[in-house]
């Protein structure tokens, strides 16, 4: 695979393989192929995802950005392998995880994915350090705690616990939290929502940093079409469906959106 | 309108904490029924016994003495307090019925007033005829117009049944020589006319003063006075309440007014634990329902009552349903066991209690409630609609030992964290799990306590193959002369009036052989074989007890036809059952008496002397092995006892430990959610909340075996002045309760472990609190 694209540098390229070809073999680091997710709630169906296919590279800024309703959130939960489709295939690295048992999904979940929450959804009851040394216990290669908060600048939080420290903060040691696991992706759901607008540029800069700087693949849903620009790839999303699948050739600086 | 929807609103934020709601239910109509359960037991027994008293106009005092002259008559009737003085006549007599019953008569005047017979059927019409025992009568088939013979005086006399009846000397009927529970088929009453003893003794014989004493009467001091008047001629007295049958009527009382106001208290306590979690998590998860209340213009007063109604409704739902389960399944249960000789009784119910108990019970639900409610209400409106500030984190004492904190597992911080956070959760399950324990260690140790009578009395200190009454007029120096095929030992069994050191008088058995006893070997509280003293008396322990003495007191012996003598107490012994006193031939006849032996035990090299045992030198005889029987079914009510205490102990520890998980489990579904969503297996994830039940367990276990011992020591107690039990805790009784304990709680883990997979993760973030 091509060397990735780092978000906020103009000029760069992107491998041209992104879409799908039917025949041809899949390239991608992720795979989505005509993934379909059903609901049936009292009587009715609801089908959430409604066969979309796309494939995401390997260490890309991806967006995928919808209203509410737009099926992305069920996305990131097929993604993450908190849900499993009723139909279609997931393919992530070498492993097809639509077929996988909960427990399957569980060890994938533990070892290739990072998480950031949208409501930063850290343990009340443990310190700044330990909820990020959290990932230590579950990890098989984790990064040092301590390292991955002065990343993220709290290296002078670490004794404080959630309820002591800023919204900005606290999303700020969810980062640290999802990084410090050492995945090979990293979801974000709504990671700007609770945060005003300096914060969340600060925010989403240090989320970029890791595809560059550590290599990850990034997945950001989100509904606010301005981060989108931050975006090497953005999945549209509309009433289950794939609108559209833009690519950006010069995404911008975190620090250069202003919403 | 308004009343209506809030109405609607309770019931269906019952709904969705159904199981809270109904733990709640569960719990007060527990601590109800128990109190009103065991209130109705002594209270029926006492509104019975107490009209059954009222109606026979049952004697206060009985003094026992041969031929009481005019003079003396006189002289006690004008005591200060006596009412009423009547004599009569009463022993112990065979009938000629199959096995050998025995009848106590009662021999009175056609005018007389005391202890009057409570007739079911028929009445004394002639000086012939006979008020029998209607229960003896049922067990032996016999009906008015029957003739039922009896030896007394060597002489068999025959009687005409003309009534039945039950007596109120006889409700709790004991024969004591040869039993210790009661037999209706072998020992009863027959009440006879006067007239009839002439064709007996050839006249008219007393050996009974019967006393009707003024409410305020100093029953001591009638006692002495009674004595100085009758002096060398007196048998014995007994008051009411000494006797057999009010004694152990009294016990049981007693025993069970106490177990009624000590043992529910750990439920109402349960109660109010589980209502305080159940209604401010509901209340605090209710909080921006309260501000739009508010906002909307509820006053605070309806607010508050439609909380504390919560509550309410469950508290008065427990205890009417307590009041109504209680008396009919405790009384139903338990009375019957008793052996009482009521044969229609109806179950009283104590309202006064009961009113106690709704009281208490509202105030643990109800009142815990309106405490809960009223916190939040302080708040404004907007204040509540607001988001809940987040919880807020803080260090517990463990930290300060960083060497054991730092070495320590996230898991197992978080879990330290959250269970030192949460200390009424934790009391509140370690509380439940310690009365579960208490009552799973209480119910084997009584089992254990009461299977243990049959052998210290009947294996370890009795090795008779039968106890033989003598017949009176048997010598023992010929049947020594016998050369019975055995192993004997004579022993003479007489009542005798003593004194003791604090001034109470009482009548007692007496129990008198030689110090080379083959076949009774006492022993100590620790075991320990003792040889009687031959320089002093000895009691057994429990008699010491009630009696208020103890080793080197001196008490006052009666002799027959003689003064008191004053013998000084050597040697305390111990004996499970059949409470006494206990001297040397030598010492007896040292003291004035002459030994005749009364009783014969033998222990058969082979078989049996048939010819023996049938003769005219024996009155009576029975086995040891029936006498274990005996004592065995009549305390297998503790065995159905037992099985309530462990039965009860599962449901606290089941409510308990599934309220405490469940609100553990709700209060951190977003954490475990998160934690799920990170990649932590569900195995771990249900460790970190199943991880505090273990630990409660295991705290409760070790607090509940004391408090089992002294479940197990009250409900003991009091059983009978008879029985002397000692609570001793076995290690295997701990294991096993530990382990039943463990046992009921691994079931509840498993089934909240269920109740957790279904965490739904994508439910579950997207929400703010």
């Amino acid at each position: 695979m091509s060397q990735k694209m780092s978000c906020g540098r103009p000029g760069q390229f992107y491998p041209a393989l992104l879409h799908l070809d039917k025949g041809r073999r899949l390239m991608s680091f992720i795979t989505f192929e005509n993934v379909e997710r059903e609901y049936h709630v009292g009587g009715h169906t609801i089908k959430a995802v409604d066969g979309i296919s796309f494939g995401i590279e390997q260490g890309t800024v991806n967006v995928v950005l919808g209203q509410s309703g737009a099926g992305k959130t069920t996305v990131l939960n097929l993604l993450g392998g908190m849900d499993s489709p009723t139909k279609g295939r997931i393919i992530v690295g070498d492993q097809e995880i639509s077929k996988m048992s909960e427990h399957e999904l569980t060890t994938y979940r533990r070892n290739k994915i990072g998480f950031v929450f949208q409501f930063y959804n850290l343990v009340p009851n443990l310190t700044v350090l330990e909820n990020v040394q959290l990932a230590k216990e579950i990890c098989s290669d984790p990064l040092d705690s301590e390292e991955m908060l002065t990343k993220v600048g709290l290296e002078n939080r670490l004794d404080n616990f959630p309820s002591q420290i800023s919204g900005g903060e606290q999303q700020r040691v969810s980062i640290a939290r999802a990084l410090a696991k050492n995945p090979q992706i990293v979801l974000c759901d709504e990671p700007t929502g609770a945060l005003d607008s300096a914060t969340g540029r600060k925010v989403l800069k240090l989320i970029c940093n890791a595809a560059s700087s550590m290599g990850k693949t990034v997945i950001i849903v989100t509904h606010n079409a301005l981060i989108a620009d931050m975006a090497d790839v953005v999945i549209h999303m509309k009433d289950g469906k794939i609108n559209e699948i833009r690519y950006n050739d010069s995404p911008k600086d975190a620090e250069e959106i202003i919403w | 309108m308004v009343r209506r929807s809030l109405f609607a609103k309770s019931i269906r934020d019952m709904q969705k904490s159904k199981a809270q709601f109904i733990s709640i239910f569960i719990m007060a109509t527990l601590a109800v029924t128990i109190v009103t359960g065991l209130d109705s037991v002594w209270k029926t027994i006492y509104d019975n016994s107490s009209a059954m008293y009222a109606a026979t106009n049952i004697s206060d005092m009985w003094i026992n003495v041969l031929n009481p002259s005019e003079k003396e008559l006189w002289s006690i009737s004008r005591i200060n307090g006596v009412e009423k003085t009547e004599k009569r006549f009463t022993i112990n007599a065979l009938t000629g019925l199959e096995g050998r019953p025995t009848l106590r008569i009662y021999a009175v005047s056609d005018q007389s007033t005391l202890d009057r017979p409570m007739l079911k059927q028929g009445g004394l019409s002639s000086r012939s005829g006979a008020i029998l025992d209607v229960a003896f009568a049922k067990k032996h088939g016999l009906k008015i117009n029957d003739e039922v013979a009896v030896k007394v005086n060597d002489k068999w006399v025959t009687f005409r049944i003309e009534g039945l009846a039950q007596s109120s000397e006889h409700i709790y009927s004991v024969k004591g020589t040869t039993s210790i529970v009661p037999d209706s088929g072998k020992y009863g009453f027959i009440i006879v006319n006067e007239e009839m003893l002439k064709s007996i003794y050839g006249q008219k014989v007393y050996n009974q003063v019967c006393l009707k004493l003024s409410p305020a009467a100093d029953v001591t001091r009638v006692e002495a006075e009674a004595d100085k008047i009758i002096g060398d001629d007196l048998i014995g007295i007994v008051a009411r309440g000494d006797d057999s049958s009010t004694n152990n009527i009294n016990a049981n009382i007693r025993q069970f007014k106490t177990l009624a106001t000590v043992f529910p208290l750990m439920f109402f306590l349960v109660t109010a634990l589980i209502t305080q979690s159940t209604m401010l998590r509901m209340i605090e998860s209710q909080r921006s329902q309260i501000g739009i209340l508010k906002a909307l213009g509820y006053t605070k007063r309806s607010i508050l009552w439609h909380y504390t109604s919560y509550g309410v409704y469950m508290g008065l739902l427990g205890a009417f349903l307590g009041l109504l389960i209680g008396p009919n399944f405790f009384g139903r249960l338990l009375i019957p066991w008793l052996q009482l000789s009521f044969t229609d009784y109806r179950i009283s119910v104590n309202l006064v209690n009961f009113i106690f108990s709704l009281i208490l019970i509202l105030a643990c639900t109800g009142g815990v409630s309106l405490y809960a409610c009223l916190k939040l209400l302080r708040d404004s409106p907007s204040v509540l609609l607001r988001d809940k500030p987040p919880k807020e984190g803080s260090h517990i004492f463990l930290e300060f030992f960083p060497k054991l904190w730092n070495r320590m597992r996230f898991s197992r911080k978080l879990i330290a964290r959250n269970t030192l956070k949460n200390k009424m959760r934790m009391i509140m399950s370690v509380l439940g799990i310690t009365g579960c324990t208490g009552l799973v260690v209480a119910a084997f140790t009584l089992c254990n306590m009461v299977g243990g009578i049959a052998r210290q009395t009947y294996d370890i200190t009795y090795t008779y193959d039968q106890k033989i009454i003598l017949d009176k007029k048997a010598d023992y120096r010929f049947i020594n002369n016998l050369r019975l095929d055995g192993t004997i030992q004579q022993m003479e069994e007489t009542a005798v009036e003593i004194i003791c050191p604090d001034g109470k008088r009482t009548m007692k058995q007496l129990t008198v052989f030689s110090q080379d006893s083959p076949l009774v070997h006492l022993k100590d509280v620790r075991g320990n074989p003792v040889l009687l003293p031959d320089n002093g008396i000895t009691m057994t322990r429990k008699l010491a007890q009630t009696l208020n003495v103890k080793a080197g007191d001196m008490i006052e012996l009666k002799r027959a036809g003689k003064g008191y003598v004053k013998v000084p107490v050597r040697q305390i012994v111990y004996l499970a059952t059949g409470q006494g006193m206990y001297m040397t031939d030598e010492y007896f006849e040292l003291i004035g008496e002459i030994f005749k032996p009364t009783v014969m035990l033998v222990k058969w090299a082979h078989q049996p002397d048939r010819a023996f045992l049938d003769s005219d030198y024996v009155d009576e005889y029975v086995d040891r092995t029936s006498q274990i029987k005996d004592v065995k079914s009549s305390t297998k009510v503790v065995y159905i006892a037992a099985i309530l205490l462990i039965f009860m102990g599962g449901i606290l520890a089941f409510v308990v430990l599934y309220n405490s998980s469940i609100l553990n489990f709700s209060e951190r579904i977003r954490d475990l959610t998160t934690l799920k969503v990170l990649g932590f297996y569900q195995k771990e994830i249900r460790s970190l909340v199943l991880t505090e039940n273990i630990l409660s367990v295991v705290l409760g276990s070790v607090f509940g075996i004391p408090v089992g011992k002294v479940i197990a020591g009250l409900a003991a107690s009091g059983l009978d002045d008879q029985m002397d039990l000692l609570s001793k805790i076995s290690f295997g009784t701990v294991a096993l309760s530990g382990l039943i304990t463990f046992v009921f709680a691994l079931i509840i883990n498993s089934i909240v472990a269920e109740k957790m997979k279904n965490i739904d993760m994508l439910e579950s973030l997207k929400s703010v609190e």
